[in-house]
């Protein structure tokens, strides 16, 4: 008895730390590292091919200040060995997301923009990737794979040489195991990421509490996007099959347990932040509010003031999101955004055309007529400068 | 990860029965356009894709950056030993730099485009778009690149642009005894090795395609010298106007 209790007592005090591991510091770094075996090899050549394409890519961002200020806060993230291995490609792609390939090419969507909020937080989802690179994730994820499907064509065989229910319904059992353990182990490897990703920020000087914090923004960014459309709000808690990723309220709780608790004092850098993305955000708002997804685009822009303050640009995109939304309640709103915004910034000529648009929808033609007039010159080359003049009086006498 | 979403598609190639070769279409030459041997026109040849790996047993593609390399090698070799020919100039496009190569990597891509809807819907007879038929008559052949092409890098100096395309799968030992194997037991046919190809001629002043070969199934082991000979005559089968028969002649 007692032993028995004891190996259970035993196997609880070892699992204890396992679940519980505290802050994590990064594994010793192994250098510049060149691909080995066929596998590897082949990956890293069809990576450099896609890359040269990504390098020419329309979709890049060139701006040399926000390339390098991005490449400096992963360089802060993972320190300055690491980082050397890294290429990093902006590219202007609305979503939430950041990836890195095998050969060491990292690819920022400008979307992650819009939901971090400090460099700490870029920091977090920069580092998570960086760790797929470092444990070399996708070659491991493609052999699980190729060793799964290969089973599974050497059973179906079988199975068509003795086709009986019972061969048949074992078969199917089989394809479900595998395709379990496939999805499970890319799982598991977002977790391990997850663990070198704040293990990094424990050892530099960001804070690494932001990491979790991350999570928490989408979880709210989805709930806000759901309510907005009717929906249920969506679980954060439950594993769906096919799942990619560990759900999102897991994540948020580890990657807020590992972070080194003394850790929470430092500087996560959400000024500096701000002032260099700030040349960037109207673009990138702009395309957020584009996807027409009304819920995640105002919570985001309501999460940015939040942080940030409400700048001209916020107002404005927020009058954006509501006069394109279209319903006529919304222009009475969109009006008074593009007014706060002309009232921080009198020189931005796209409120003044929201507000002049907006008012005439509501019925106030005079306002709006002014409103544009100021638009035009304010901006008298614009795009469509001749479309808005058609709604302006012509001139008499001409 | 981006391998999780190929399980689903090599599960299929590993059940699908393979499909007879539909009648269709492998190359077409734009009407009225004709190209004789010797008239000295320029053609630039730009940097042929070539992608060569094995087929996993379930149908995975395995890259392999030897056979890769090898085949990039063999094909430009093969290339430069047929150009003669071709019955004109063929040179190689240069190396592009910054915006030169952001539009250079466009028209790659709108080739890729639109080579594939040239496959999908117009040498598909079943699949033909209304107006790649003309009052039903068959023999119109009409896509464009548009005039775009004039400023790619090396475009002023040559009359025609040349895109290879190339990707190869070569079925693993697993691979061909599951082949063997499900034909002798359930009669099953799993195709094994996949080897596709296309090659396009382009105006370089207006964009036209002017000639486009394409094919699903391609013959000659690229890996090889002489493969590589056999895979560049059958892309270039019917060039217009070049002597280069499918097959080496027995000499």
């Amino acid at each position: 008895m007692r032993p028995w209790l004891g190996g259970v007592l035993g196997a609880l005090a070892i699992a204890q730390p396992l679940s519980a591991e505290e802050s994590p510091l990064p594994p010793p770094y192994e250098g510049v590292y060149q691909p080995q075996g066929v596998d590897e090899i082949g990956f890293w050549r069809e990576d450099d091919e896609s890359e040269r394409a990504l390098a020419a890519s329309p979709l890049v961002i060139r701006d040399a200040a926000l390339n390098s200020y991005v490449k400096g806060v992963l360089c802060d993230t993972v320190g300055p060995d690491r980082c050397n291995a890294v290429r990093v490609y902006i590219l202007r792609e609305p979503t939430f997301n950041a990836s890195m390939s095998p050969n060491g090419t990292m690819r920022v969507f400008s979307g992650l923009f819009l939901r971090v909020r400090s460099e700490a937080e870029l920091g977090a989802v920069l580092g998570h990737e960086f760790g797929h690179f470092e444990r070399r994730h996708s070659l491991a994820g493609f052999r699980r794979a190729r060793s799964g499907t290969d089973l599974l064509a050497w059973t179906s065989l079988l199975v068509s040489m003795a086709p009986s229910y019972g061969a048949a319904s074992s078969q199917r059992s089989l394809e479900m195991a595998v395709y379990g353990q496939i999805f499970r182990h890319g799982r598991d490897q977002e977790r391990e990421a997850d663990r070198l990703g704040v293990s990094y920020l424990n050892q530099g000087r960001l804070r690494p509490q932001a990491a979790s914090e991350v999570w928490k923004t989408v979880m709210t960014e989805a709930e806000s996007s759901a309510r907005s459309r009717g929906l249920k709000k969506p679980n954060f808690k439950a594993i769906a099959f096919f799942a990619s990723h560990p759900p999102e309220a897991e994540r948020a709780d580890n990657l807020a347990a590992l972070a080194v608790p003394d850790g929470a004092a430092r500087d996560d850098g959400a000024l500096r932040y701000r002032e260099a993305l700030a040349p960037f955000m109207p673009q990138f708002l702009d395309d957020q509010i584009k996807l027409n997804d009304f819920g995640a685009s105002d919570f985001l822009i309501e999460n940015m003031a939040e942080s940030g303050g409400w700048s001209a640009p916020l107002w404005f995109s927020r009058g954006e999101l509501y006069r394109l939304r279209g319903a006529q309640r919304d222009f009475v709103n969109a009006a008074d955004f593009y007014a706060r915004a002309i009232a921080l910034d009198p020189s931005l000529a796209e409120a003044h055309r929201g507000l002049g648009l907006a008012l005439f929808k509501t019925g106030r033609r005079e306002e709006g007529m002014t409103a544009l007039k100021e638009y035009l010159n304010l901006k008298p080359d614009a795009s469509d400068a001749k479309m808005i003049a058609l709604m302006l009086p012509q001139d008499t006498g001409s | 990860m981006m391998f999780i979403r190929r399980i689903a598609l090599a599960i299929c190639l590993a059940l699908s029965l393979s499909v007879p070769a539909m009648a269709q279409e492998r190359s077409a030459t734009r009407q009225g356009f004709e190209l004789a041997p010797g008239e000295g026109k320029k053609i630039l040849v730009f940097r042929p894709a070539v992608s060569v790996g094995g087929q996993s047993t379930a149908g995975m593609f395995e890259p392999n950056g030897e056979w890769t390399e090898a085949a990039r090698r063999n094909i430009e070799a093969s290339l430069a030993r047929l150009q003669a020919q071709l019955g004109n100039q063929v040179i190689a496009a240069p190396e592009a730099y910054g915006e030169d190569a952001q539009n250079l990597q466009e028209h790659l891509a709108l080739f890729a485009a639109v080579s594939q809807a040239v496959i999908e819907y117009q040498f598909f007879v079943g699949n033909r778009l209304p107006t790649k038929k003309k009052d039903n008559k068959e023999d119109v052949f009409d896509w464009s690149l548009g005039s775009g092409v004039a400023d790619l890098p090396g475009a002023k100096d040559a009359d025609y642009g040349l895109f290879i395309w190339n990707r190869d799968a070569y079925g693993s030992t697993g691979r061909k005894v599951l082949q063997v194997l499900a034909l002798l037991g359930p009669g099953v046919a799993v195709k094994s090795g996949e080897h596709r190809g296309y090659a396009g001629l382009v105006d370089l002043k207006t964009g036209d395609l002017l000639w486009l070969n394409a094919d699903g199934a391609m013959g000659g082991d690229v890996r090889k010298e002489d493969g590589s000979d056999k895979r560049v005559r059958q892309l270039l089968e019917d060039f217009p106007g070049s002597s280069i028969a499918a097959e080496e002649p027995a000499a």
